[in-house]
C-alpha cells in the first residue's frame, strides 16, 4: 500500500481534522480499555497516522523497553503495508524518522521528568513533537494536576496529546471518572457481547467535532488492526 | 590424558566491556592453582592479569583477543576462553562460542544489562550455548543484583532464576547465601580462598526462605520429581541440582550468582556452578558436513576411538611460530599423528600438542574429544576443519559480518614493506573481519576491518610485534553505489583499426534489486548474441561494478537483464563483448538515478541520566536518528543510528562531554542513502583527489 493509501484508509485519520477540514492541532485524547484489550495497538495506529502525515511524534512507554515498542509499530507497518520489501521499508524508515521512543521504568515516570525531556528535545532542536502518546498509564494511580498540566501542555506546545489507561471493573462506563472534563475525547476499546468475537471501538466523546459522539469501528481482536474499516 | 567426557567444561566468559571477566578469570585461576598471585587488570603491580598477555591489552585494560586457558576444579578439567567485550571485535566472541559448550555471561551489578551484554546474548543464543549468569561488582556503590536480574528477565528475555542472596551489599558485602543448602556463605583468608560455611544470619532468613520459594517454584517445572518433593515439603539438594542443570541444558533456565571478583567474593560457588549446571561435551550435538556424500549433515560421536574430526578456531603468532588452537569434537589426537585439513587437503603432521595456560603452556601427548589444545607450526586459517585422513567432513562455516571501514596504509620504509605484508599475511588468517587489499589506482594497500578500534588494534600490533611502522590515512567509509530506478541500454561496441575488428551489441534494462548484491538475467532468444558469449557479457557487466561512476565505490542491488544485442560473424569475441557490456552498464547507469549509500550503525550510548540531553545533542548533529531512550532510576540508555562516517572520534566527544561517565557501543545495522547535500559533498572530494592525483 503506497503511503497515500496508507493516509486514506486510516479511519482514525478523522481525528486530524474537523468536519470542515480544519486541522486539530490540540487535544488531549483518551484510549481506555480493560488490560490486554488492544490500547497500545490503537496508541500506536493514531501516532502512524500523524507520522505518515509527516508530523513527528514522540511515543512515551511506562514500563516497556525499546525494543517491544519499536516492534509494534514494525508489526502493524508490515501488517497494512503490503507490497515489495523496498516499498515497506521506505515506510518504515519514513515512519523511524518522524518518531521517537521515550521509555520510563514505572518508578522512574513523573510529570516533570517528562516535561524536562520535551524540553531538553525542543530547546536543542533535536525532535519537535506535534503529537504525543503516553502509554502504560493508569488514570486510578494519577492525580488530577498531572492531568491538568497535560492539558496545559496541550495547549502550550499546540500538540496532539493522547493517553492510554486501564479500565477497572467499575469504571467501565465511565473510564475517565472525575477527569472526564479534561478530555476532548475519550475512546473506549470493548469486546463485543454478541459472542462475535470482535473488539468494538466506541467513540464516548469527541468536542473537537471530528467524529460524531457514539460513532464506532469493528476491529478483528487478533490484529486490531483499524486500517479499512469506517466509522 | 583423555579424560572422561563428562568431566569436560569447555566455557567462555563473555559480557559487556569493563564488566570484570578478566578480573574474574585471574580469579579462578588463582583458585584452581593454575596461578600463584593475583594481578589486576590496572594493577600498581605492572604486571597486568594473567589473560591479558599482549603488550596493548595490558596498556589499554581490555582484553582483545580470547586467550584459551586450562584449568581443574573438583576433579574437573576446565577449558575457559576469555572473550572481548568491545563490539569491535566481536568476531571473537563469535568464534569462541562456537567451540565453547556453555558460557558465563558477566554482569556488572551497577551497569546491568547493557547493550555489548545485549549482543552477546543473541550470540549464545545463536549458538545455542547454555549460560548461567554472575552478577559481578556486588562491592561497588549501587549494587542492585536484583535490578540486574530483573533486567535479564527483561530485556535478556532468559528465565533469569537467583540461586543466591546477598550478605550485605556495596561496601558491607559479606558473603552470599545459597538457596540450595540454605547456608551463608563466607570467603576468608588474605584473597577469599578459605570458605567457610555457616547459618544464614537471623535477618536475612525471611529473604531467603521467600527466595528459596520463589526458585523452588521456577526449578521444578524442569522435574516432576522435585514438583513433588517441594508439595510434600522435603526436596534434597540433589533433585534440586539436577533440575536446575536439566533446565540449563534447555536453555530454559539461567542460574543466577553474584559476587565481587574483585573483593573475591562469590567465585568459588561459580566454578561449583560451572561444573555443576553447564554441559559436558557429551550434552551438546555438534555436526559436521559430510563432503563426500553431498554435504550431509553428519552428528559427530564425541567418541575417542572414531575418525579425528576438530576445528581450528584461532590462531596466534607467538614466540614458537603459528599456534593454532584446536577444538577436537570427535576422536583422537595425537603427537605424530597424520591429519588433513578439509579446506586444502594438505596432510599435515601433529608435531608438538600443547595445553595453554594463557602464555604459559603444558606438553601433552594427545587430546580427546571436547578438548581444547594448541598445535605448533601447522599452516591453516581460522576455521580450517582437521579429520583423519580416511574421512573428509568440515564443520559448518561461521557466521562472518561484512566489513564497514577502511583505512589506506604506507610502509615508511622497505624494510617494514616486508614486515606490514607477513603482519597482513598473519592477521588475515587471524581474523576473517579483517581483509586487506591493494588499490590499484593509488597503489596503496587498503585494510579494511569492522570499527575504529578494530583497525587500531592491529596497527599496533604491527607496529609492535612485526616492526612494521606504517602511515596511516584517515579512515573511510565503505560507500557503495546504487541504481534507484529502472532504466534502458543498447549499446553497440565497433573497433576497426585494420586487422580483424570489435564488434558487439548488447541492449537490455537495469533495475534496483531488492536483495542481493548482483543478479544477471539472459532474456536473449533467436541467438541475437551467441551463447559463448552472454558469459562474456555478465563478466563486463560484474567488472563495472567494481567501480561506480557516481564517485567510484563499488554498485550493489542491481539486477542486469539483457534480452536483445547482435553479433558479427568475424569480428565479435569475447573481449568485444565484455567491453559492450561495460558499455551498456555505463550508458543505463547514468540513468538510473545512481545514489550513494553509506553504512548505518546502532548506536547506544549509556551513561548518568543527568547527560541525556547531551548525549542527545551530540548524536542529533552527527546526523543521528534517535530511535529511543530508556530511564531507569538515574541511568540512561539512548539508542539511536547514527552513519558511521560521523562517528569518528566520538568517543573523545562523548567524554568530554560526560565527564567520562557515559560510553558508547556501536554495531553495524544497515546501509541507507547519503543525502543529497552530504552526497554532493562526498562526489566533490572524491573528485578532487582524482585530479589532484592525475597532476
Amino acid at each position: 500500500m503506497l503511503k497515500k493509501d496508507m493516509i486514506e484508509k486510516n479511519p482514525l485519520g478523522a481525528f486530524s481534522a474537523d468536519k470542515s477540514g480544519n486541522e486539530i492541532a490540540q487535544r488531549l485524547g483518551l484510549v481506555a480499555a480493560r488490560a490486554g484489550i488492544g490500547k497500545t495497538a490503537i496508541l500506536v495506529q493514531i501516532a502512524l497516522d500523524n507520522m505518515l502525515r509527516g508530523k513527528q511524534v514522540l511515543h512515551v512507554s511506562v514500563g516497556e523497553n525499546i525494543q517491544k515498542t519499536k516492534a509494534w509499530y514494525e508489526d502493524i507497518v508490515r501488517d497494512i503495508a503490503g507490497g515489495g520489501e523496498q516499498e515497506k521499508s521506505a515506510i518504515e524508515y519514513e515512519v523511524m524518522r518522524n518518531r521517537m521512543i521515550m521509555t520510563f521504568n514505572e518508578s522512574s515516570f513523573s510529570r516533570p521528568k517528562l516535561e524536562e525531556r520535551l524540553n531538553d528535545l525542543i530547546y536543542q532542536d533535536i525532535f519537535r513533537p506535534s503529537c504525543m502518546v503516553i502509554d502504560g498509564l493508569d488514570l486510578a494511580d494519577i492525580d488530577r494536576q498531572t492531568l491538568v498540566d497535560l492539558k496545559e501542555l496541550v495547549k502550550e506546545a499546540s500538540m496532539n496529546i493522547w493517553v492510554s489507561s486501564i479500565c477497572h471493573r467499575d469504571t467501565q462506563e465511565d473510564p475517565a471518572g472525575a477527569y472526564g472534563d479534561l478530555f476532548d475525547t475519550i475512546i473506549v476499546l470493548q469486546p463485543e457481547s454478541n459472542g462475535d468475537s470482535k473488539i468494538f471501538l466506541n467513540i464516548l466523546k469527541d468536542d473537537t467535532g471530528c467524529v460524531e459522539t457514539g460513532k464506532g469501528l469493528r476491529l478483528d481482536p487478533t490484529s486490531m488492526v483499524v486500517w479499512g474499516t469506517t466509522f | 590424558m583423555i579424560k572422561e567426557l563428562e568431566k569436560i567444561r569447555n566455557i567462555g566468559i563473555s559480557a559487556h566491556i569493563d564488566s570484570g571477566k578478566t578480573t574474574l578469570t585471574e580469579r579462578i585461576l588463582y583458585y584452581t592453582d593454575r596461578i600463584h598471585a593475583i594481578h589486576e587488570v590496572r594493577g600498581k603491580d605492572g604486571v597486568g592479569a594473567t589473560m591479558d598477555f599482549m603488550e596493548l591489552e595490558k596498556e589499554r585494560g581490555i582484553t582483545i583477543q580470547s586467550a584459551a586457558t586450562f584449568c581443574s576444579w573438583r576433579d574437573h578439567d576446565i577449558n575457559i576462553i576469555d572473550t572481548p567485550g568491545h563490539v569491535d571485535f566481536t568476531i571473537e566472541v563469535e568464534r569462541a562460542l562456537r567451540v565453547l559448550d556453555g558460557a558465563v555471561l558477566i554482569l556488572c551489578s551497577v551497569g546491568g544489562v547493557q547493550s555489548q551484554s545485549i549482543t552477546v546474548n543473541r550470540q549464545m543464543t545463536r549458538y545455542k550455548v547454555p549460560r548461567v549468569v554472575f552478577i559481578n561488582k556486588c562491592d561497588r556503590t549501587g549494587a542492585n543484583p536484583a535490578r540486574v536480574t530483573e533486567q535479564v528477565r527483561d530485556k535478556l528475555k532468559l528465565n533469569a532464576v537467583p540461586m543466591q542472596i546477598p550478605i550485605g551489599l556495596e561496601g558491607d558485602l559479606e558473603g552470599v547465601v545459597d538457596l540450595i543448602k540454605m547456608k551463608a556463605i563466607y570467603f576468608d583468608g588474605d584473597n577469599g580462598e578459605k570458605i567457610r560455611e555457616a547459618d544464614i544470619p537471623d535477618h536475612l532468613k525471611d529473604e531467603a526462605e521467600e527466595k528459596r520459594e520463589e526458585m523452588l517454584d521456577a526449578v521444578s517445572m524442569f522435574s516432576d520429581e522435585l514438583m513433588e518433593a517441594v508439595l510434600e515439603g522435603e526436596p534434597t539438594e540433589e533433585m534440586i541440582m539436577d533440575a536446575v542443570r536439566k533446565g540449563t541444558l534447555s536453555l530454559e533456565l539461567v542460574p543466577v550468582f553474584i559476587g565481587s571478583a574483585y573483593k573475591n567474593k562469590g567465585v568459588q560457588p561459580l566454578l561449583d556452578a560451572v561444573v555443576d549446571y553447564l554441559p559436558a561435551p557429551s550434552d551438546i550435538k555438534n555436526t559436521a558436513l559430510d563432503l563426500e556424500n553431498n554435504e550431509e549433515e553428519v552428528v559427530l560421536t564425541s567418541n575417542p576411538e572414531d575418525p579425528l574430526v576438530c576445528l581450528a578456531f584461532k590462531l596466534e603468532d607467538g614466540r614458537y611460530g603459528q599456534l593454532t588452537y584446536i577444538r577436537t569434537y570427535q576422536g583422537t589426537m595425537r603427537k605424530g599423528d597424520t591429519i588433513v585439513n578439509s579446506r586444502t587437503g594438505k596432510k599435515v603432521k601433529v608435531g608438538r600438542l600443547v595445553r595453554m595456560h594463557s602464555n604459559e603452556m603444558e606438553d601433552i601427548e594427545s587430546a580427546g574429544p571436547g578438548d581444547i589444545v594448541a598445535l605448533f607450526g601447522i599452516d591453516c586459517a581460522s576455521g580450517d576443519t582437521f579429520t583423519s585422513p580416511d574421512i573428509t567432513m568440515s564443520m559448518d562455516s561461521m557466521h562472518v559480518p561484512a566489513p564497514v571501514i577502511s583505512l589506506a596504509i604506507k610502509p615508511v620504509d622497505n624494510k617494514a614493506q616486508g614486515n606490514m605484508s607477513k603482519a597482513l599475511n598473519r592477521f588475515t588468517k587471524e581474523d576473517p573481519t579483517f581483509r586487506t587489499f591493494v588499490d590499484h589506482e593509488t597503489g596503496d594497500t587498503i585494510i579494511t576491518g569492522m570499527g575504529e578500534l578494530h583497525l587500531e588494534v592491529y596497527i599496533e600490533r604491527m607496529k609492535r610485534e612485526y616492526n612494521a611502522e606504517v602511515e596511516v590515512g584517515a579512515p573511510q567509509v565503505a560507500y557503495r553505489e546504487t541504481i534507484t530506478q529502472r532504466a534502458e541500454f543498447n549499446y553497440t561496441h565497433k573497433k576497426q583499426t585494420g586487422g580483424s575488428g570489435q564488434f558487439g551489441r548488447v541492449a537490455g534494462y537495469m533495475e534496483p534489486l531488492e536483495e542481493g548484491e548482483y543478479e544477471f538475467v539472459d532474456q536473449i532468444v533467436g541467438g541475437v548474441i551467441p551463447r559463448e558469449f552472454i558469459p562474456s557479457c555478465d563478466k563486463g557487466f560484474q567488472a563495472s561494478l567494481e567501480k561506480g561512476a557516481l564517485a567510484g565505490f563499488p554498485v550493489t542491488g542491481v539486477r542486469v537483464v539483457i534480452n536483445d544485442g547482435a553479433a558479427h560473424s568475424v569480428d565479435s569475441s569475447d573481449v568485444a563483448f565484455q567491453l559492450a557490456a561495460k558499455g551498456a552498464f555505463k550508458e543505463g547507469y547514468a540513468k538510473a538515478g545512481p545514489v550513494l549509500m553509506e553504512p548505518i550503525m546502532k548506536v547506544a550510548v549509556e551513561g548518568p541520566t543527568e547527560f541525556q540531553g547531551a548525549v542527545m545533542g551530540s548524536i542529533n548533529q552527527r546526523r543521528g536518528m534517535i530511535i529511543g531512550t530508556f530511564e531507569e532510576a538515574d541511568y540512561t540508555v539512548v539508542e539511536a543510528e547514527v552513519p558511521l562516517a560521523e562517528m569518528f572520534g566520538y568517543s573523545t566527544v562523548l567524554r568530554s562531554l560526560t565527564q567520562g561517565k557515559a560510553e558508547f557501543t556501536m554495531e553495524f545495522a544497515t546501509y541507507r542513502q547519503v543525502p543529497k547535500g552530504v552526497a554532493d559533498e562526498i562526489v566533490a572530494e572524491v573528485q578532487k583527489k582524482k585530479a589532484a592525483e592525475k597532476k
